[in-house]
């Protein structure tokens, strides 16, 4: 077998765009960064933004900066993180461009845990603030597993379709549940609970961010690793088994790793959905559909989208503001209208 | 010793058993065609050979070994696999999906190493993709597209390539153009290929190696001139067939054809054999 080594050149320009793109987006991030930590009702000039970030401020702009919206910022940059992610291996194992974190049921689940919780366990849900997360965590992976467990067939495994399909029909029975619940809550709780479902980074708080960090350190260079997976996954069931992938295990893998990202995260956020739809379907807009780019991109691009809703929620109707996850649905839904428009089918 | 051995396996979808106790010797080196006609199993069996159906008894041995036994990826370097419609998920050039039958090759993030280049070239070059090899899958022919996924077959670097209707939904030129490449992969490479083909006479063209099924079972294999008589094509396909010498290969082709009756079957010679 004779042939040469080299790759063209071709190859490596779109190598560059693709890294140019990803620097392109980082940026963005870092001037959107300062623009939001200057956006609130305590307005920071520049110069005193960077003066408290280096220890030279006075008590109430580090108190506002270190104590409120840093650590927000930095959630809603994890999470829009994890989403996006997320929702880009759920694309790729389904090879359905329209899942994401919402068919396993992850939003679904931790609502109805938050709701039971106050249902019937707390009058004032404020106080346990620190053990929602948890619960909303447990509640998103056990409604994640009985989908899994439900589309599972002997003998034939999981088949992406039936996944879609349980998911979508488990959510919808979890929303019934909801309602019912809902209309049972105090008008105080109730309030909580809407917001909460609406998605609000409303954690602002660096032990939210503790316990954020691992998830996001541990699971995304995992999934970054899984790239190649990916993409063999993407080429068909055949053609995978052909290429010598280990579908069941590899599957089973990325759900695991996508159900532990959206799960974390909407455990801190509550139920933001469209990011873990749109972040990873834009990065193939502009890299391809090679996961070694689609995932760093989605990324991104999450954290990117995440953080311009939460702030854009914050501003627009100051004092008061709107969850950062009916910003992203105000902002994603037009976005995938043009997308269905623009599409051949 | 045969590369791939089928002993008496059972496979079947859910509670529908469409193959009970079929065993078959591929030869190596050759190339090996299955037919019958449709819902006769021949797909079945292809699947169950690469892997992709599970066997409910019996086994498929490669070089001797169960393949149950064998790591997946360790059968990848030996066996690859063309679907029959395979589709390449958009926004990826030929260099990248040929670069993705290096998967078995490749550990961790998967950079393409020297090794990996060379496949893939020699791959791009062998099936006359080298002057497309930057443009996206979705600008390509039929044919072209065809010709991608074998490369991509072929940068796997396996000794034995499976091929699902590798010439279904391509015109006539476009279908002779994939058999001469398949003819060609086989004869200067030593590949040992097994296709299902639809066409009886490219099928009696280019195989050393017919297996015709009906009903799930073989009803007779061996090369072109055992197989392909009057009688054979009866039993598989219901058919009176007119059977002349193909002027290229000397096999016996089927000029033309009728649903069978009680008519006697005709068997003619064509002039130039």
């Amino acid at each position: 077998m004779t042939g040469h080594t080299y790759v063209s050149n071709d190859h490596r320009k779109r190598h560059r765009k693709n890294v140019i793109i990803m620097l392109a987006i980082f940026l963005l991030i870092v001037v959107l960064f300062f623009i939001s930590m200057n956006t609130g009702f305590t307005r920071l000039t520049p110069l005193a933004l960077i003066q408290t970030l280096f220890g030279m401020g006075t008590a109430k702009q580090e108190l506002i900066l270190f104590e409120f919206r840093l650590p927000r910022i930095i959630i809603s940059i994890l999470v829009g993180m994890a989403l996006a992610v997320s929702g880009g291996i759920l694309q790729g194992v389904s090879r359905n461009a329209l899942a994401d974190p919402g068919i396993l049921g992850i939003n679904a689940g931790a609502g109805l845990a938050v709701i039971l919780f106050i249902s019937f366990f707390s009058s004032a849900p404020t106080t346990q603030i620190f053990f929602l997360p948890v619960l909303a965590f447990i509640g998103a992976g056990l409604t994640a597993i009985i989908i899994y467990l439900l589309s599972y067939k002997r003998g034939e495994g999981i088949s992406p379709i039936r996944l879609l399909l349980t998911g979508v029909a488990v959510a919808a029975g979890i929303s019934a549940v909801m309602i019912v619940l809902t209309l049972r809550l105090s008008p105080e709780n109730y309030q909580f609970v809407a917001v909460w479902l609406a998605g609000s980074i409303w954690g602002s708080n660096w032990k939210f961010v503790l316990a954020l960090l691992p998830w996001i350190v541990i699971l995304l260079p995992i999934a970054f690793w899984k790239a190649r997976v990916l993409n063999t996954l993407n080429l068909g069931e055949i053609s995978a088994t052909g290429l010598g992938l280990e579908i069941e295990r590899e599957r089973l893998v990325l759900l695991a790793i996508a159900v532990g990202l959206a799960g974390a995260s909407v455990s801190i956020s509550g139920g933001i959905g469209f990011v873990g739809l749109i972040a990873p379907h834009l990065a193939r807009q502009l890299v391809g559909s090679k996961y070694q780019y689609v995932i760093p991109t989605a990324a991104l691009l999450g954290s990117l989208l995440l953080m311009t809703a939460d702030t854009i929620g914050r501003w627009i109707i100051e004092p008061s503001e709107i969850p950062a996850g009916i910003v992203v649905a105000v902002i994603g839904a037009p976005y995938f209208l043009y997308l269905l428009a623009k599409s051949k089918a | 010793m045969p590369v791939l051995t089928v002993d008496d396996i059972e496979v079947g979808y859910a509670n529908n058993t469409i193959i009970d106790g079929l065993s078959v010797t591929i030869p190596e080196k050759k190339i090996t065609t299955i037919l019958g006609p449709n819902g006769c199993g021949k797909s079945t069996l292809l699947k169950s050979v690469a892997r992709v159906l599970k066997i409910e008894r019996g086994a498929v041995l490669l070089d001797g070994q169960s393949m149950k036994k064998l790591p997946t990826k360790e059968i990848a370097k030996k066996m690859a696999i063309l679907p029959q419609s395979a589709e390449a998920p958009s926004g990826l050039t030929i260099f990248d999906l040929v670069s993705y039958g290096r998967f078995p090759h490749q550990r961790g993030f998967g950079s393409l190493k020297k090794e990996d280049l060379q496949a893939i070239h020699w791959a791009i070059d062998v099936t006359g993709l080298s002057e497309l090899k930057e443009r996206p899958i979705e600008a390509l022919s039929g044919g072209q597209r065809q010709r991608v996924w074998i490369a991509m077959a072929l940068a796997q670097d396996t000794e034995i390539l499976i091929l699902d209707e590798p010439t279904t939904y391509l015109d006539m030129a476009h279908q002779l153009d994939i058999l001469l490449l398949l003819k060609k992969l086989n004869e200067e490479e030593g590949k040992t290929i097994v296709m299902v083909l639809h066409d009886l006479n490219h099928a009696s063209r280019f195989s050393h190696y017919m297996i015709a099924m009906k009903d799930g079972a073989i009803v007779t294999e061996g090369a072109p001139e055992t197989v392909m008589t009057c009688g054979n094509l009866q039993q598989v396909f219901n058919i009176q067939a007119t059977l002349a010498a193909c002027p290229f290969s000397q096999n016996p082709i089927c000029l033309s054809y009728q649903l069978t009756k009680e008519t006697e079957c005709l068997q003619q010679t064509a002039a130039h054999s």
